[in-house]
């Protein structure tokens, strides 16, 4: 027997061992079909006040499809809810908000050209004498932004303000009607650091309040640390429920993947990196990143860390050319031109952004375009490009980077976001870069894609390129980097390397001066 | 900086007090009219060009001002724009429509100005001194007559309407009721906007639905050329008369060739324009009396008297 | 480290990917024919349709233009206006020449308006482009500029091409190559080398990237200011040729000359499949929309059904249901 499967039953909660305190909402085998496709099946569940329970499995396991149902988005199939030991239907999403169910949505959903208070009351406007009751919106949104620890202003248009404070912003708008039970979607996927921590500690005051909090992560740790259940959906069924506490994250890899996992980063390279690839020197992006000057070498991953807002992404938009940006970069000791993102490109630095849906790839259009985009020059030995040329590197490509699909012919917005990442990142390789910059590697993506894409990384540096890997989750830069650069309000604030590679030393250069700028005692 | 701004407004603004001082004494004839947007319009403003120039060559103490425009709308403020600063004599007018123009006229009217309105006239019609138009009807029935004649009373005829207007329902109307009684058939009445590519389409539409047709009427000389390019093109033989309207020069030359097609015209001369300002200007020079309405005839224009109603020179 | 070997076979793309939006505006073009037939019999004979579709090549030829610019992203509100002023500066020149040249003034005003199209629209993407002005706006601006240009230039009135060319020139408009009118052959010709560069080249990749996600394009490397400036130089050039094509027809430009067509080839572009929010352009389906909106008025005539009054009214319907039925068979 694998350790899976001992795990899997040995470490469940007997449901019946606690009858004592009373589920609030109770979903009784419910399944969900779309025609002949089963997303959801048998789904027995019980949501207690007071307690976080945390739903996890890969993508595609059933978790959204599930949300949905609990938030009236769809209808089950099959089997039924209770709300108070009461059968209730919801048909529209109107009436679970009535029954008390509040979602945070996973994407931000906020108009950006109206204030945060119509943000709020969008839809559900107060009314008084038949005009819209402004001030008394402006005083409750005052309120329910502070009980949240929110400071921006009711009066401030949402365009204008952090994304964290977005996520907020949106968790009040969820909030403000009285609830009961509040189903939070992946809500720190667009956050880092002390937001995350901010949110976190939101969350936990609800539990303390008395409400039911249903929680949905890929971040493992997180769910680690909140959540007093957690619940295994693998392909549409319910592995089982376990109590948070006992579960490592490995456990919990394990249980979603359902097949016993290696570590979940490739073994570090152990001889020492080659020489200089890429110097960049006094870089400065106007409004986001100062004076900043780095190396990385051959066959080297280098971590960014820093918060959100930190300027990461911006600084690397510098170098390829994609923001106005002062400074040097030279790439084995060549000087590039970063005026324009061409030149960049055509040097050999390759960029994936964090925004892959946005920035990334054209979600409408077919792989082979979306592929060949960047490095469509080598696709047209005349005049006319070769559309068996573009074929033939889409199926390397798909063969290369274990990129599931079902025909050559899906759109690129059909795939996984796992997959869509491993096609981004073919993309990007197929110009051929010596220097490759990966912003959030691993931004909503499941484990296992996860695994497979730290491997290609790894696989990189081993044929000599340099990477560079932009993430919040130190985790993952701990876990994969040779050596992380942490950076701070636009300006550079130190490296850790070897031993001193802890979460503790990158979060101190990450949010205060209280560490010394420089180097926390890396050994090198 | 604040100061020196105020400084040289004031002094631009005492300029333009004197420059209407100087003004003063001589009588203001403001002439507004649609801007030139196609060929009849540039008949128009060329005639009041031509008309103002010369009478403020001959009569040193008129001043006739010439102001296009090129919407209703835009017409109206001109009108404010003209009568604001000063006192105008006399007001030529040519309305955009009669609606709109109707009571920012009749301001002008209550500031002591005479009122000379053209062509399409105000719904009240006591704000004007003087009234000059054409006579649509007349188009129409003339070149009706002229058709009954030389068909001998029967035939197929198609007919091509204009942008959907008091003008073009007159012409039509008085077309319509002349061949009343006749044997000639209209075969069919469509919109071309006074639009010669609209009126080759749809000529070309015309002899693809109908074998057998033996004159068109397009009443206006734009289509009339768009009428033209389709018969030629098709090389049918069985359309006899191809007749326009408005004396378009290029219309009245072939009625002078003796072009067998279009061997007549009728005129609704954009000179006519001319004749009012003559006629406004005229009474402030003058006193000679012309109050009234004023019908100018649409006689039908043929080879014998076609030279006079050439202006080889008019845009139009 | 396990990585799971995909087993299932993937299906191979099809070479020809064919959906609605790609026929859509042919079977729509062949239902309005056969409607068009039962109507009046007459609709279908050779003379009618070669009409029909010859008067629709100026808008089919500006509206591949379109394609490329609204497939960018982009939008050319004063294709009318410079179809107009083109044909005037041709005409004066050619006129101009004519006592010297003789008949080759012909060809050499074809080149002179050759040119001053690609500088229009040029023009036109520079303001769009280097000065970050929404095409909308922009256009709008030129096409008042061309518009009164053209005006100045004919006093408001016409300019006619010298009565000496003019019959040399004529079979542009009026001549047959085997039987099929030159502007079919012409307008098939840029429709030909269109689709040409817009799927068979780099460029047209690039412009279906910029037009689908400006970002995702400026992320891949591509200059966003030059791939929208050339698709508005390509519509000036396409108004060119269709202002070379129009002087023979009615041998005058006038202030009048190309009004509204700006609409008309928006709207054939749109019936032609491309989005308006930019995307993949679909330059023979802008061919077939151009068809339809002038097949519609030529049914319009040709049927006895609505009064004169209404034709406009119906027209519009047609293109609405036209496209709804785009809309909802998605």
């Amino acid at each position: 027997m694998s350790s899976v499967l001992r795990m899997e039953r040995e470490g469940e909660i007997d449901m019946a061992a606690e009858p004592l305190r009373h589920s609030i909402l109770r979903a009784e085998g419910v399944s969900k079909q779309y025609g002949s496709v089963t997303v959801l099946s048998d789904v027995t569940l019980d949501i207690l006040p007071g307690e976080i329970h945390a739903i996890i499995g890969e993508n595609g396991a059933g978790k959204s499809t599930f949300m949905r149902l609990l938030s009236g988005y769809i209808e089950p199939t099959a089997g039924t809810l209770a709300l108070n030991g009461e059968h209730v239907r919801f048909a529209k999403p109107e009436q679970a908000q009535d029954a008390g169910i509040a979602l945070v949505h996973q994407e931000i959903l906020l108009a950006e050209a109206l204030t945060v208070a119509e943000n709020l009351f969008l839809g559900r406007e107060l009314m008084r004498n038949g005009v819209v009751d402004d001030r008394t919106m402006l005083r409750l949104a005052t309120e329910k932004l502070a009980e949240l620890g929110c400071l921006v202003s009711p009066n401030a248009l949402v365009r204008n303000i952090a994304l964290a404070d977005r996520q907020l912003v949106q968790i009040a708008r969820a909030l403000l009607d009285d609830y009961r039970i509040v189903i939070f979607d992946e809500p720190t996927a667009v956050l880092a650091g002390d937001e995350v921590e901010r949110l976190l500690a939101i969350i936990l005051q609800l539990k303390k309040q008395g409400a039911a909090v249903l929680y949905i992560s890929h971040r493992l740790d997180e769910v680690q640390r909140l959540a007093d259940k957690v619940t295994v959906l693998r392909d549409g069924k319910k592995i089982g429920t376990y109590p948070g506490r006992t579960l490592t994250q490995m456990d919990m890899a394990r249980l979603m993947v359902g097949r016993d996992l290696a570590a979940l980063y490739p073994e570090k390279r152990t001889k020492a990196a080659g020489e200089a690839m890429l110097t960049v020197r006094d870089l400065s992006v106007p409004g986001f990143a100062k004076n900043v000057s780095f190396q990385v070498h051959k066959s080297e991953i280098l971590g960014f860390a820093g918060m959100i807002g930190a300027g990461r992404t911006e600084l690397f938009e510098g170098i390829m050319g994609l923001r106005p940006a002062t400074g040097t970069i030279e790439l084995e000791g060549k000087p590039i031109n970063i005026r324009s993102p061409r030149a960049v490109l055509d040097a050999g630095i390759g960029y994936l952004t964090e925004d892959r849906k946005g920035k990334g790839l054209l979600l409408h259009e077919r792989l082979a375009p979306n592929l060949t985009l960047s490095a469509l020059a080598r696709f047209h030995p005349g005049i006319f490009l070769r559309r068996s040329r573009e074929q033939d590197a889409l199926r390397a490509a798909v063969e290369q980077y274990d990129i599931r699909l079902k025909s050559f012919g899906v759109k690129a917005g059909q795939l996984s976001g796992g997959n869509q990442q491993k096609l981004l990142l073919a993309k990007v390789l197929l110009i051929t870069p010596s220097v490759v910059v990966i912003d959030e590697p691993t931004r909503g993506i499941d484990i296992a894609n996860k695994a497979q894409i730290y491997a290609f990384i790894q696989g990189l540096v081993a044929e000599g390129k340099a990477c560079i890997v932009i993430s919040s989750e130190m985790q993952e830069l701990i876990g994969l980097c040779d050596r992380i650069l942490v950076m701070r309000q636009g300006r550079l604030r130190g490296e850790v390397s070897g031993e001193a590679m802890t979460e503790h030393n990158v979060a101190l250069l990450a949010t205060s001066d209280a560490a010394a700028d420089g180097n926390v005692g890396g050994t090198k | 900086m604040y100061t020196t701004k105020w400084i040289a407004a004031a002094a631009v603004g005492a300029l333009l007090i004197a420059g209407q001082a100087l003004a003063a004494d001589k009588k203001v004839v403001a002439v507004s009219i649609p801007a030139a947007d196609h060929g009849w319009t540039a008949g128009i403003v060329y005639h009041a060009q031509a008309a103002a120039k010369e009478i403020n060559a001959a009569f040193p103490n008129v001043e006739v001002i010439v102001k296009t425009s090129p919407s209703a709308s835009a017409q109206v403020s001109a009108l404010e724009d003209l009568s604001a600063g000063r006192k105008l004599d006399a007001l030529v007018i040519l309305p955009y429509t009669s609606e709109e123009l109707t009571t920012p006229v009749k301001a002008v009217k209550d500031a002591g100005t005479f009122i000379t309105v053209v062509d399409r006239g105000l719904n009240d019609s006591s704000i004007q001194d003087l009234y000059l138009a054409g006579d649509n009807i007349a188009v129409g029935r003339n070149t009706a007559k002229f058709l009954i004649d030389r068909l001998e009373g029967k035939g197929n005829l198609v007919v091509l309407r204009g942008i959907p207007t008091v003008i073009d329902d007159e012409r039509i109307k008085g077309f319509q009721d002349a061949i009343q009684g006749t044997d000639l058939k209209v075969l069919d009445i469509q919109y071309a906007n006074w639009n010669s590519d609209e009126a080759f389409k749809l000529m070309q539409d015309y002899l693809a639905k109908y074998p057998q047709i033996d004159a068109v009427w397009a009443n206006d000389d734009d289509m009339l050329l768009g009428v033209l390019e389709a018969v030629k093109q098709s090389g049918r033989k069985d359309i006899k008369l191809a007749l326009g309207g408005n004396g378009m020069k290029d219309i009245v030359k072939k009625v002078i060739d003796g072009d067998a097609m279009t061997p007549v015209e009728t005129p609704y001369p954009p000179a006519m324009i001319k004749t009012a300002i003559y006629m406004t200007v005229a009474n402030i020079v003058g006193q000679a009396p012309v109050r009234g309405t004023v019908k100018l005839d649409a006689p039908l224009i043929t080879q014998e008297n076609a030279k006079e109603y050439y202006f080889p020179d008019s845009p139009f | 480290m396990t990585i799971m070997a995909s087993s299932t076979a993937i299906r191979p793309e099809r070479e020809w990917n064919i959906g609605w939006t790609d026929v859509g505006p042919f079977v729509a073009l062949i239902v309005l024919m056969l409607i068009g037939f039962l109507i009046n019999p007459d609709f279908l004979s050779a003379t009618n349709l070669a009409n029909v579709i010859t008067r629709s090549a100026f808008i089919a030829i500006i509206a591949v233009g379109a394609t490329f610019v609204i497939s960018s992203g982009g939008l050319d509100l004063s294709v009318g206006s410079m179809a107009a002023f083109i044909t005037g500066i041709t005409i004066l020149f050619m006129n101009r020449m004519a006592a010297e040249w003789g008949m080759m003034a012909i060809p050499a005003g074809m080149m002179v308006a050759i040119v001053v199209g690609f500088l229009c629209g040029l023009m036109n993407g520079l303001i769009v482009t280097i000065g970050r002005i929404e095409p909308f706006i922009a256009t709008l601006g030129t096409m008042g500029i061309f518009r009164a240009l053209i005006t100045y230039m004919s006093d408001g009135g016409s300019i006619p091409i010298d009565r000496s060319l003019r019959d040399a020139y004529r079979p542009v408009y009026f001549g047959t190559l085997a039987g099929i009118p030159l502007p079919i052959i012409i307008s098939v010709a840029v429709a030909a080398v269109a689709s040409f560069i817009l799927y068979k080249m780099k460029y047209g990749r690039k412009c279906a990237a910029v037009g689908a996600n400006e970002d995702v394009a400026r992320y891949s490397g591509i200059s966003i200011i030059k791939t929208r400036t050339i698709a508005y130089a390509i519509q000036g050039t396409c108004v060119a040729v269709a202002a070379i094509c129009y002087v023979p027809r009615l041998g005058a430009a006038t202030p009048t000359t190309g009004v509204l067509w700006e609409l008309q080839v928006i709207t054939a572009v749109v019936i032609g499949g491309t989005a308006l929010r930019g995307g993949k352009g679909h330059v023979w389906g802008t061919v077939a929309g151009a068809v339809i909106l002038e097949l519609i008025a030529n049914l319009m005539v040709l049927s006895d059904f609505v009064s004169e009054y209404l034709v406009a009214g119906v027209q519009g319907v047609i293109i609405i249901i036209a496209m709804l039925i785009q809309r909802f068979s998605k």
